[in-house]
């Protein structure tokens, strides 16, 4: 699962704290980056790539939980790991609420961090991997008309036509003409095709 | 006939002539020794007077002396005891005068003051008139603070004879004084402790730096190692930095010890811009952590101070933190702490921590160096009462100075520097 290209940020005001990260994170073969303040991560940041941020929570300037909001009010959901030198347990509550995958207290076992990094980076990859479904079922679905979707919705919930037809008030006739047209539009071969079809798509039909 | 007889009643008359002249000429000088006699006379008894006089005084002055309870000495240029009063035998610990009377005043002046006694006595020596605090270690060993005062005693053609030296017995004084020292010393250790217990977290939070800095280089070595992967260069590199992060760690920990432990005061000649350079490296990852920039702004040419570093360190500790506890809570945009070190004015060295905070409420201001006031709901209240009297022990000044109340609060100290660089 774990995508080849996925690095590890780090972002941490400390040299040696993230020297360090980075040496350790590059010994099980991650790749990393490192950055010494907020600021120069969200300049250096493109959200298109994959990994997971390990993120110092005290900075001068803008603070580990600044930058969590910060990106999250721009929809970026890059998982974030929080690593700390202070013991500060509402300061770990609020970074978890707000989404962070953990909450590390310095020193920390590395192992602990390591399994956690590649857990995150599995989160970020699924997390992706599943947008661009999604994104791809957006696109497929693209040509039906609103009423076709209704009618595929049903059909991947499992529905037979009779039922369809009930539901949406129409007569069986006219379901059975949406659904060759989906089946056209979707390159359909053969009913269960489209129920699979369907299923597989069911995510872009929620979505939407 | 006549002729004859008129011859010789003329030498009868000039006889008589002569005789009375002569009765009156002895009568006068007889006159004139008797006067002379009695004026001789006179004067004896005058001088008998002044004699007796003269003794009386003698005699009168040295039951003052030998009944003085102050030590009274007289010595030559070389420091040969002349004289010495009852008192200064005792002081001395001589049983007769003999044992010091005839020998060397150093015999009894503790080796630690003999070079400032020599001065003091050549500038007698030279008509001036000096003053010295100096240890005495009697001839049986008892031990004994003066106070002197010495001046010169010229005779009649106004060459100085000798010094002249009256000594006041100041051991009392000098133990109390050893003994408010010594509690000064105790409390500035006891307060030391307390700042160090307040600011335990963010010691702890700095030891974490290098020792977390340390297991991750570590670890990434040891994983490196077992897959194989170890590049010599990059292992060189992590051991490199491991060792530099030891050193951090170790360094931190020396600090602390050094700051807690009890210890007597030890004086040396202290450069200030250590002390403040030593705070700051202490204190700054602290001010970091809070978002608190601390600016230094130290003078280039330093005279040096006499004191102890420790406390030195510890009045600026205080002056820092509390300049950083009352930003921490401002919603001011750029919190910052300014240390500042001038020697504009001669002979004085001037420390100021300023931050830009709120600044010091009047009604505040006015108890801020009481022992036990405080602000904080944490804190003995006792950093910036100890630390005045840490700078007053130093013969310095420590004071609030604030023009507005809204330009944040500047402490200021003042040490008098060691006389030119």
């Amino acid at each position: 699962m774990v995508n080849s290209k996925s690095t590890v940020f780090i972002v941490d005001d400390d040299e040696a704290s993230s020297r360090s990260l980075r040496w350790l994170v590059e010994s099980v073969d991650l790749n990393a980056e490192v950055f010494r303040s907020a600021a120069e991560f969200i300049d250096g940041y493109d959200p298109t790539m994959p990994g997971c941020l390990v993120l110092d929570v005290r900075m001068p300037g803008m603070s580990g939980l600044e930058l969590q909001q910060h990106l999250r009010e721009r929809g970026i959901e890059l998982p974030i790991i929080f690593v700390t030198g202070h013991g500060d347990i509402p300061m770990a509550v609020r970074a978890v609420k707000a989404g962070a995958v953990d909450f590390f207290e310095k020193p920390f076992k590395q192992q602990e961090l390591l399994d956690l990094i590649h857990k995150a980076i599995a989160r970020d990859a699924e997390r992706r991997y599943t947008k661009s479904r999604q994104a791809e079922a957006i696109k497929r679905l693209d040509p039906l008309t609103p009423r076709e979707r209704e009618v595929l919705q049903l059909i991947a919930a499992g529905n037979l036509n009779k039922v369809v037809a009930a539901k949406l008030g129409l007569s069986a006739r006219t379901v059975e003409a949406h659904r060759a047209s989906i089946m056209k539009k979707l390159e359909a071969k053969c009913a269960s095709d489209l129920i699979r079809i369907a299923i597989e798509l069911n995510i872009g039909l929620d979505e939407q | 006939m006549l002729n004859q007889s008129s011859l010789s009643s003329a030498l009868t008359v000039f006889f008589l002539g002569c005789l009375i002249a002569s009765i009156v000429r002895y009568l006068k000088v007889k006159r004139e020794k008797t006067r002379l006699l009695k004026e001789l006379e006179n004067q004896r008894s005058a001088n008998r007077a002044l004699k007796r006089q003269l003794a009386e005084n003698e005699s009168r002055l040295r039951v003052i002396i030998e009944s003085e309870p102050e030590l009274v000495l007289l010595q030559d240029a070389d420091g040969k005891v002349l004289e010495m009063n009852p008192a200064g035998l005792s002081i001395a610990g001589a049983e007769i005068p003999e044992e010091i009377v005839g020998r060397s005043i150093f015999s009894i002046v503790a080796p630690e003051f003999r070079g400032s006694y020599k001065t003091l006595s050549k500038a007698v020596f030279r008509g001036e008139a000096r003053i010295l605090e100096f240890r005495v270690v009697g001839l049986r060993e008892s031990v004994h603070w003066l106070e002197m005062h010495a001046f010169p005693i010229r005779n009649v053609s106004n060459c100085i004879m000798a010094l002249t030296g009256i000594a006041r017995d100041i051991t009392q004084r000098k133990h109390a004084e050893e003994a408010a020292k010594r509690h000064q010393i105790e409390l500035a250790h006891v307060t030391r402790l307390t700042t160090m217990g307040e600011m335990a977290s963010g010691i702890a939070h700095e030891l974490n730096q290098p020792l977390s800095a340390i297991s991750n280089f570590a670890d990434g070595s040891l994983r490196r190692i077992r897959r194989n992967s170890a590049r010599q260069e990059g292992l060189i590199e992590a051991l490199e930095q491991i060792c530099h992060q030891a050193d951090r760690a170790g360094h931190i920990i020396r600090h602390m010890r050094n700051f807690a432990r009890k210890r007597d005061a030890n004086w040396t000649q202290v450069d200030i811009n250590t002390v403040v350079q030593e705070v700051f490296r202490f204190l700054e990852p602290e001010a970091r952590q809070n978002c608190i920039v601390i600016r230094l702004e130290l003078a280039s040419e330093q005279p040096l101070v006499s004191g102890d570093f420790i406390e030195l360190e510890q009045v600026m500790v205080n002056l820092v933190r509390n300049a950083m506890e009352s930003i921490i809570d401002s919603t001011q945009e750029g919190r910052e702490i300014c240390i500042n070190t001038t020697a504009d004015m001669p002979k004085i060295v001037e420390v100021s921590v300023a931050d830009n905070g709120p600044g010091v409420p009047p009604e505040v201001a006015k108890q801020l160096f009481d022992p036990f006031y405080t602000s904080k709901a944490s804190g003995m209240g006792m950093g910036l009462s100890i630390s005045r009297s840490i700078i007053e022990a130093h013969e310095g000044r420590l004071w609030l100075s604030q023009t507005k109340e809204d330009s944040g609060a500047r402490f200021v100290f003042t040490l008098p520097a060691i006389s030119a660089m």
